[in-house]
């Protein structure tokens, strides 16, 4: 493990200056170290004097040695003070900094996981999103420790162990060489243990990752489990997988916690050493008693810093890995300019809005390394219903994927304006998405109102789409509810009115009601920034045959009013209506009458 | 703030969870003691330093010190030994009792499902469990060992201190009292309510981030990704607010704990000196008796504080680790609280016996409800069924089919009379009534596995009792055989929540179970959803096929049915004024 990972300071810039802030508190709290026991010393020493005196003139008894002591003992109060004042700003520092570098790393890796989607690095394996959610969520919050507790520490580390070390050279040159020569063992046994247990603590970290992905897997299954009696077992499986985990981390903390341990040998051994030698000294007269309690109190100070990292090496190791997974997310961003728009001779405010036809040619498409699409070429002309169709598993949900930009590919995906000839540079992905109104297999519904959940958050009042204004809410309202009735949904329907809040992912509503939603929800898309292309992914496997029947004749006039409307359908209506439909498998295209 | 009897329910229900997070005594017992050996180590070793410093600047014969000289070095060793046996000790004891919290964790929520465990927050659940659960492993490490630990030595260190100046360890008890009311009572009142407010916005946040992370491809297609993210930043925004005012009450301990420290070194030096007698002599007939404070008294009891302070440190922190445990539990309690042993054996009537040889199923006057509402989901029905008799039910969306799948599997509480081939339904107990009235779900899980342990699961004597060559069978029937061939045959990895397969695929898989399960009845809740027309109606044929002889099927659907695949129907209609949850 690195003791500071330079990126952290690349990505997080408040721990740049959490570090500065540190160092100056580091500074200032040696300083009154030193301070508090050069005062506790020196009284001590004095009150050695005095008893000595007092053994030998008892008459001495009615002077007091108090009122001497009162200047020392009032700046040792005044040290302590101090002492105190520093340990709150440095814990408030460290928590401050904590925060903002959870919330910098966070939103950071946000934003670089769906830079990495839009530019088509959607199907990159890491990203299953139940490891995002524990790297983004609970693994950040690993990096509490590692900075209320390690990071400071560190810095302290750096500072005090030269400083500490240099006063107790002035005062006595044999303690100083003693802790010389200890404390480069520390860093030694530290790289030596950290060494070994840098792979073993990573994987142990994965494991951890897989055994809450797996308990979230049997959770997320209960329901299927129970329907084949299997609950029962799951249990036994459970404990297996805990008891593995605990040798795995046992056999871990074994090793780890031996840097502890030679941290508290070395910072206690010195101490022995040093108590001892100077014993010796002071019996034969060699020292001061004063010097010999400062060097006393100096020697554990400057091992405590080092003593407290390798306690908190545990936590700020977790607090590490976590890190690098985030680390991990924002290295594979793609670079800022990477995806830069190609502008399309024919695109510009005005002309978005105009029939495009969708025509692909020479399309390769890979999924895991396998070629879905090999020289694929297909058409669907503006102003026509394009039904795709084909086998479950022959690439309908990949094509649009790739359409989307969500997916590499070879050949070309061409969006031609009707009235430019037919000739057009190849758009990006994004520069595709901005044409595209679309809706998917899966719903992909947030948390929200079910309006907001139609508006994509581009409703409220003034909001603006792409310079076109979606209007007054109630105008959005209206456009929402259009939608909704197209797919079926009355605006009495109490399950499904518009300002029903919806959980994460959508939850609250049935899987038929949802999809039907999201269908609502990219028809509202088309019809408010006038999309030239409509592509709906199998829109009516959750409706009866009644609203099935509205929404084609919905989409039919939706293609009539310009738009390229290309669904995925296996369902006969659905082929019976369309203009043209498609067979991915034989790639034969039918056009209808 | 006023406790309701449902507070005081949940807390007593985080308390017994508490109590099963925490390793028996016997396990805990060498970490405690380890600790406690440590701690005497480091308070001895600073004060026999102190003690032969002071003691050698009197310039005794140097072979009286010999003793001291042993006890420094001892004490050096011992306190980093025993430290390192102590963590090795309270982990291992903490990481066994895990593996009990999480199983007990797993059977709370397992009677939840699917029921009330669907509409749960995803995201929400995730953070929950997980954390919450890993969260209980801090009672054994950093609860109960320290308190016990330091606590024990700080007592036999005041002890120790009150032989030579019962003053000074009067004080020292009073100093440490108040720093630690302080940094623990008053931390707790400042702290607490921050603490409940980030554990719930902690929840919020992980429920925007799922939101996020799990449809980006939507997010992207419609612009909106930066106001998700928005979201997630004004909820993390919150969090980052209430997590500093939380924080507050650590720095308020760090700052109590040096002042505590200072104040106590001050009060031994003000107390000794105006007390101070001459040195003591050391030697064979060495006095020092009772309250007599000599400069090496002196010194180590103005040290001693620095080591006893050192301890103490570890109770605040172990308090706030006991609260942050408490809401760990309590979260978990809430989400989960703890199963009813009802689904006890079955008693009453003996199976087949008690049927008629001629029946698949029997429902007369047949309701099903939704946990607490008032109402039934759909007006009753009635039918009967023989063996080998195929069942269509129809009706609109919402009528209640989706129920009434549940309520014939066991899941839902039903009213009417309702019989199967082994008897009346409510002598069986859900499971049994399970093993012969199969209910294939309309988005039944995939387990992130092969395609062989996704099937095998439904194996009706367990999974490894399924061979290769049925599990092979069963993907031909279902349509699956010449795509897993392509594959890796039943290694195939059908990835997180079935993210490699298709929905078409998945459901096929969920079909294959059904038949593999041995039930004489299955139930299909919308098979064909997402599968395309021509293979639906192959699939249909297919399945009615391979159900074949005497196994009969109710099929749940909206999409027409050739006549021919089904013996009898029934169209079911909505109760009026039904209220459910989300009625498929």
């Amino acid at each position: 493990m690195k003791p500071l990972d330079p990126r952290l300071l690349r990505y997080a810039a408040a721990s740049r200056s959490f570090l500065v802030v540190a160092a100056l508190l580091g500074l200032a709290q040696v300083a009154l170290v030193i301070a508090f026991s050069w005062l506790l010393a020196s009284i001590l020493a004095r009150a050695a004097a005095w008893a000595g005196i007092l053994g030998e003139q008892p008459g001495l008894g009615d002077a007091a040695l108090l009122p001497e002591l009162v200047p020392a003992l009032l700046g040792l109060a005044m040290v302590v003070l101090g002492r105190a004042a520093l340990a709150w700003a440095m814990e408030s520092v460290a928590a401050r900094a904590a925060v903002k570098v959870k919330s910098q790393l966070r939103l950071g890796s946000a934003r670089a996981l769906a830079e990495g989607v839009a530019a088509g690095q959607g199907d990159a394996p890491s990203r299953g999103s139940a490891h995002a959610v524990t790297v983004l969520g609970a693994g950040l919050d690993a990096l509490d420790p590692y900075f209320s507790r390690y990071l400071p520490q560190l810095v302290l580390t750096a500072l005090a162990i030269p400083l500490h070390l240099s006063v107790l050279a002035t005062q006595d040159l044999t303690t100083a060489v003693i802790v010389a020569l200890t404390l480069p063992l520390i860093p030694l046994f530290m790289v030596l243990i950290g060494y070994t247990t840098r792979t073993a603590q990573q994987r142990q970290w994965r494991r951890l990752d897989h055994l809450s992905r797996t308990y979230l897997d049997l959770v997320e299954g209960l329901a299927t489990l129970k329907v084949f009696n299997r609950q029962h077992h799951q249990r036994k499986n459970l404990r297996e997988l805990s008891e593995a985990q605990r040798h795995g981390t046992m056999k871990v903390l074994r090793v780890s916690f031996l840097s502890g341990f030679v941290l508290d040998l070395a910072a206690s051994l010195s101490v022995a050493l040093v108590a001892v030698s100077v014993g010796i000294r002071l019996i034969d007269g060699q020292m001061d008693l004063a010097v010999g309690l400062f060097v006393l109190l100096i020697v554990p100070e400057a091992y405590a810093p080092l003593r407290q990292v390798g306690t908190n090496y545990h936590a700020a190791a977790e607090g590490v890995a976590a890190a690098e997974d985030v680390f991990e997310i924002l290295d594979a961003a793609p670079a800022r300019g990477e995806a830069v728009e190609v502008p399309d001779a024919g695109i510009g405010e005005n002309r978005i809005a105009g029939p495009r036809d969708l025509v692909i040619s020479r399309l390769r498409v890979e999924r895991g390394g396998v070629a879905v699409f090999e020289g694929l070429d297909l058409a669907a002309p503006a102003s026509e219903l394009t039904v795709l169709a084909g086998p479950s598993g022959i690439g309908k949900s990949t094509l649009f994927a790739a359409i989307l930009g969500f997916l590499d590919f070879r050949g070309t995906i061409l969006l031609p304006a009707q009235d430019a000839g037919g000739t057009t540079a190849q758009l990006s992905g994004a520069g595709r998405r901005e044409l595209i109104a679309w809706s998917g297999q899966r719903h992909g519904l947030r948390s929200g109102t079910i309006l907001e959940n139609i508006l994509m958050d581009h409703g409220g009042d003034g909001a603006r789409v792409r310079g076109r204004t979606l209007g007054s809410s109630a105008g959005s309202q209206q456009l929402a509810r259009e939608a909704l009735s197209d797919v079926g949904i009355t605006a009495t329907d109490p399950q499904l009115s518009l300002d029903r809040h919806l959980g994460v992912r959508g939850a609250g509503l049935s899987g038929g009601q949802a999809h039907r939603v999201a269908i609502a929800r990219a028809l509202v898309r088309a019809r408010s920034q006038d999309s030239p292309v409509l592509l709906l992914d199998e829109p009516s496997a959750a409706l009866d045959d009644a609203a099935e029947a509205r929404l084609i004749r919905t989409l039919k006039s939706e293609a009539a009013a310009g738009r390229t409307v290309v669904v995925i359908s296996h369902r006969r209506a659905f082929r019976e209506a369309a203009d043209r439909v498609i067979d991915l498998a034989t790639t034969s295209s039918e056009v209808r009458a | 703030m006023t406790v309701t009897t449902q507070d005081k329910a949940a807390l007593r229900q985080a308390r017994s969870l508490l109590s099963a997070s925490r390793p028996p005594w016997r396990q805990m017992a060498p970490g405690v003691l380890f600790g406690i050996l440590s701690g005497l180590s480091a308070v001895l070793l600073l004060g026999s330093s102190a003690y032969l410093i002071t003691r050698a600047a009197e310039q005794p014969p140097i072979l009286y010190l010999g003793l001291l000289v042993v006890g420094v070095r001892a004490f050096a060793l011992s306190r980093g030994f025993f430290r390192y046996l102590e963590r090795l000790s309270t982990h291992d004891a903490a990481f066994r009792a895990l593996s009990e919290v999480r199983v007990d964790a797993f059977s709370r929520l397992e009677p939840l499902a699917p029921v009330k465990l669907g509409p749960r927050r995803r995201g929400d659940l995730l953070t929950r469990v997980v954390r919450d659960v890993d969260g209980l492993t801090d009672l054994p490490t950093r609860v109960i060992q320290p308190l016990a630990s330091s606590a024990t030595v700080v007592v036999a260190t005041l002890a120790a201190v009150a032989w030579f100046s019962p003053a000074v360890a009067l004080t020292l008890a009073a100093l440490l009292v108040v720093t630690l009311l302080l940094g623990t009572v008053a931390t707790e009142a400042m702290t607490v309510r921050a603490e409940r407010r980030t554990a719930q916005l902690r929840g919020a946040l992980a429920d925007e981030v799922v939101d996020l992370v799990a449809e980006l491809d939507v997010l992207i297609a419609y612009d909106a990704v930066d106001a998700q993210l928005s979201r997630v930043q004004e909820v993390d925004a919150r969090l980052r607010r209430e997590a500093l005012l939380g924080a507050r009450g650590a720095g308020l301990v760090a700052a109590l704990l040096a002042g505590g420290l200072g104040a106590a070194v001050l009060g031994a030096l003000l107390l000794g000196i105006p007390v101070l007698q001459p040195a003591v002599l050391m030697g064979p007939e060495m006095t020092l008796g009772f309250a007599e404070v000599d400069p090496a008294v002196l010194a180590t009891l103005a040290l001693i504080p620095l080591a006893v302070f050192e301890l103490a440190a570890s109770v605040p922190l172990a308090w706030s680790a006991r609260r942050r445990v408490l809401t760990h539990a309590r979260r978990i309690a809430e989400i989960a609280p703890e199963p009813e042993r009802s689904e006890k054996a079955p008693v009453g009537q003996k199976g087949r016996s008690s049927a008629p040889e001629d029946l698949a199923l029997e429902l007369h006057d047949f309701t099903v409800h939704w946990p607490d509402a008032p109402s039934a989901v759909s007006l009753p029905v009635s039918v009967r069924l023989a063996p080998g008799e195929n069942l269509l039910v129809t009706g609109p969306s919402g009528a209640g089919k989706s129920a009434l799948a549940l309520g014939l599997t066991g899941f839902l509480a039903y009213e009417g009379r309702y019989r199967t081939a082994g008897g009346a339904a409510d002598a069986l107990s859900p499971e049994q009534l399970r093993s012969q009235v199969c209910l294939i779900e309309q988005d039944a899980h995939i387990f992130d596995s092969t395609l062989r342990a996704n099937l095998a699961l439904a194996h009706p004597r367990g999974p490894e009792e399924a061979g290769d060559e049925e599990l092979e069978e069963l993907l031909r029937a279902v349509g699956l055989w010449d795509w897993a061939q392509s594959q890796h045959g039943l290694d195939t990895p059908v990835g997180m929540f079935g993210s490699l397969i298709s929905g078409g695929q998945a459901q096929r898989i969920a079909v294959a179970r059904g038949l593999l399960s041995g039930a004489g009845v299955l139930i299909l809740d919308e098979p064909t959803a997402h599968v395309d027309e021509q293979m639906a109606q192959q699939l249909l044929e297919e399945l009615l096929g391979a159900a074949g002889g005497r196994r009969s099927v109710v099929l749940m659907t909206h999409t027409q049915v050739p006549s021919r695949l089904y013996s009898q129907s029934l169209r079911i209609e909505p109760a009026p004024r039904s209220e459910g949850p989300a009625a498929g």
